[in-house]
């Protein structure tokens, strides 16, 4: 098992500051006629707070890691230590600035639950749709049908729109159909924070289950301890964009409390 | 790190200048489908017509148009001057379906990335996906469309007091109807990679395209404008929808206006604006949730 799953070299991503990326053309060509004639910027909203044009934001400053086939990590991080971006990175949702990311494997980035569910559909319609979203063929669905309805103990609502699930039933479906993806590599965010305590329990007993008997790997960021501590078998702690701790479990939930002080 | 490991995906912070994913794509095929099932199915819901408004929207706009422009306007339905004989409810409705499917594919994938940003910033899957599933299922409404305009077309040619006839250049019709395919997702994919930044062309769009539809022979014949400014006929050719739809009455009808020269032109814009299209869109997936 000393294959590499996933291998961050050296990665950054930098985000602008300031709107100057969500304006119009025509206020781009009034700021740059009064930069140029040495004015005020024109567009600029009165007592706001302005930022030069070369100001940036680092959310992620040279981040190397490798995370082995079958591992369970655990990110953790004050608010806005890069952990959301990171797994924006590695999901591809956004590219990262510089440095490379390779990947072996399948990805299946959880970052919401039930993403592209459509309320006009029903529950089993929901599920081809959602699971083609996240990387699923028609077959491999077909196939894993009837454990995905039996896991989410909505069998008696699926032929319903899920415009009428109520919220624990509509987590509870869109969890089953990610828990049942083939990908080597599955990315959490939070997700497990919905659902009641039973479903939590048996969703992280499946992860875990998942990860040990199929070798996949985990990432999971929870700002819940318990959860990291059951489910994980590593821990990174993420502070203002850079790895200041990558180890045992509860060395690094120490570290983590430490640094919240 | 370790170097010599191959890694089946590689993310960098490079992207080459034409990165198409076709292998990718073609992997997502059943999210293609069920995206394009998704779309007529969830339009249709809680309708008491269903996919019938299908046939009711092109309708009703022909009539409206064989009223309008026909009647009161008296404007000419014939391309090319001679003694043709065109019933003038046929010729606005092949403008009409011509044009409905190029607008509309047109508009709905001018807002690919601001319509999915919800989808797309939470999951990977090769963005292109999305504006092939709109240009597929507005091809379902063209079909349903044009399945009814057979229907009047054959009522016509069987009553024989018109002069449509069938000729070999009906083998045009496929190549015509993929032109304007190609057509409304170059623009329509161009549109939506510069909106990601800019909204102002989403502005545009709506009455662009009702701007589009007067400088196109939808509304009126070909003639209007050959007889009238005969010296500008050029530039209005370069509008590459007017030989799309010049080509497709003379593929169906069996006579009207056709020139390769004007036909090739056209073809090439298309090729052209569908290759920037596609150059520029993959450049901006890369990147596009941290601007839009």
């Amino acid at each position: 098992m000393e294959e590499n799953m996933i291998c961050i070299d050296h990665v950054s991503k930098i985000y602008r500051l300031g709107q100057l990326n969500s304006t119009t053309l025509r206020a781009q060509l009034q700021r740059n006629r009064a930069k140029r004639r040495g004015e005020e910027d024109p567009t600029r909203r009165i007592g706001a707070k302005t930022y030069q044009s070369g100001e940036t934001f680092t959310a992620l400053e040279n981040v190397t890691l490798a995370i082995k086939k079958g591992e369970r990590v655990g990110i953790i991080g004050q608010n806005g230590a890069g952990k959301s971006t990171l797994l924006k990175l590695i999901s591809r949702i956004t590219a990262p600035s510089s440095g490379t990311i390779g990947l072996n494997g399948r990805v299946t980035s959880m970052l919401e639950v039930g993403t592209g569910f459509h309320g006009e559909l029903t529950g089993r319609e929901n599920i081809y749709m959602n699971g083609a979203i996240l990387g699923m063929t028609k077959k491999e669905i077909d196939s894993k049908l009837e454990r995905i309805i039996d896991f989410s103990e909505v069998r008696q609502f699926i032929d319903t729109p899920v415009k009428r699930y109520s919220s624990g039933m509509y987590v509870r479906l869109a969890f089953s159909i990610a828990a049942h993806l083939d990908s080597e590599i599955m990315i959490m965010d939070e997700v497990l924070a919905v659902g009641d305590l039973a479903f939590q329990k048996k969703c992280l007993d499946k992860m875990s289950d998942v990860s040990r008997t199929e070798g996949r790997t985990v990432l999971y960021v929870s700002h819940n301890m318990d959860t990291i501590r059951r489910l994980c078998d590593r821990v990174i702690v993420l502070d203002c964009g850079r790895v200041v701790f990558d180890g045992g479990v509860d060395e690094g939930i120490a570290w983590y409390e430490k640094i919240s002080k | 790190m370790n170097e010599k490991q191959h890694y089946k995906t590689i993310i960098t912070s490079e992207h080459r200048l034409l990165d198409l994913k076709i292998k990718e794509t073609v992997r997502y095929r059943d999210l293609i489908g069920l995206f394009v099932k998704r779309d007529f199915t969830a339009q249709y819901k809680q309708t008491i017509l269903g996919p019938l408004w299908a046939i009711i929207q092109p309708l009703l706009t022909t009539i409206v148009f064989t009223v309008v422009f026909g009647s009161l306007a008296g404007l000419t339905t014939a391309d090319v001057s001679g003694d043709f004989a065109m019933p003038a409810f046929l010729f606005y409705m092949s403008g009409n379906i011509c044009w409905n499917y190029f607008a509309s594919t047109m508009q709905t994938t001018s807002n690919t990335f601001l319509n999915n940003r919800h989808i797309m910033g939470k999951v990977y899957f090769p963005r292109l996906v999305s504006p092939i599933a709109t240009a597929l299922s507005k091809l379902i409404y063209f079909g349903i469309q044009f399945g009814l305009f057979l229907l009047l077309w054959a009522f016509f040619l069987i009553r024989g007091d018109t002069s449509i006839r069938i000729t070999p250049a009906m083998l045009l019709v496929p190549l015509t109807v993929l032109q304007m395919m190609l057509l409304s997702v170059g623009c329509g994919i161009i549109i939506s990679s510069v909106t990601t930044k800019y909204r102002d062309l989403a502005m545009l769009v709506g009455f662009g395209l009702q701007l589009w539809q007067y400088a196109s022979p939808i509304a009126y014949g070909l003639e209007l404008v050959s007889g009238r400014i005969p010296d500008l006929l050029w530039l209005y050719m370069l509008n590459p929808v007017t030989p799309i739809v010049t080509t497709f009455r003379y593929a169906m009808f069996g006579f009207g206006y056709f020139n390769l020269g004007y036909y090739a032109i056209s073809w090439a814009i298309t090729l052209l604006l569908f290759f920037a299209g596609l150059v520029l869109f993959s450049r901006i997936e890369r990147t596009f949730m941290d601007t839009i």
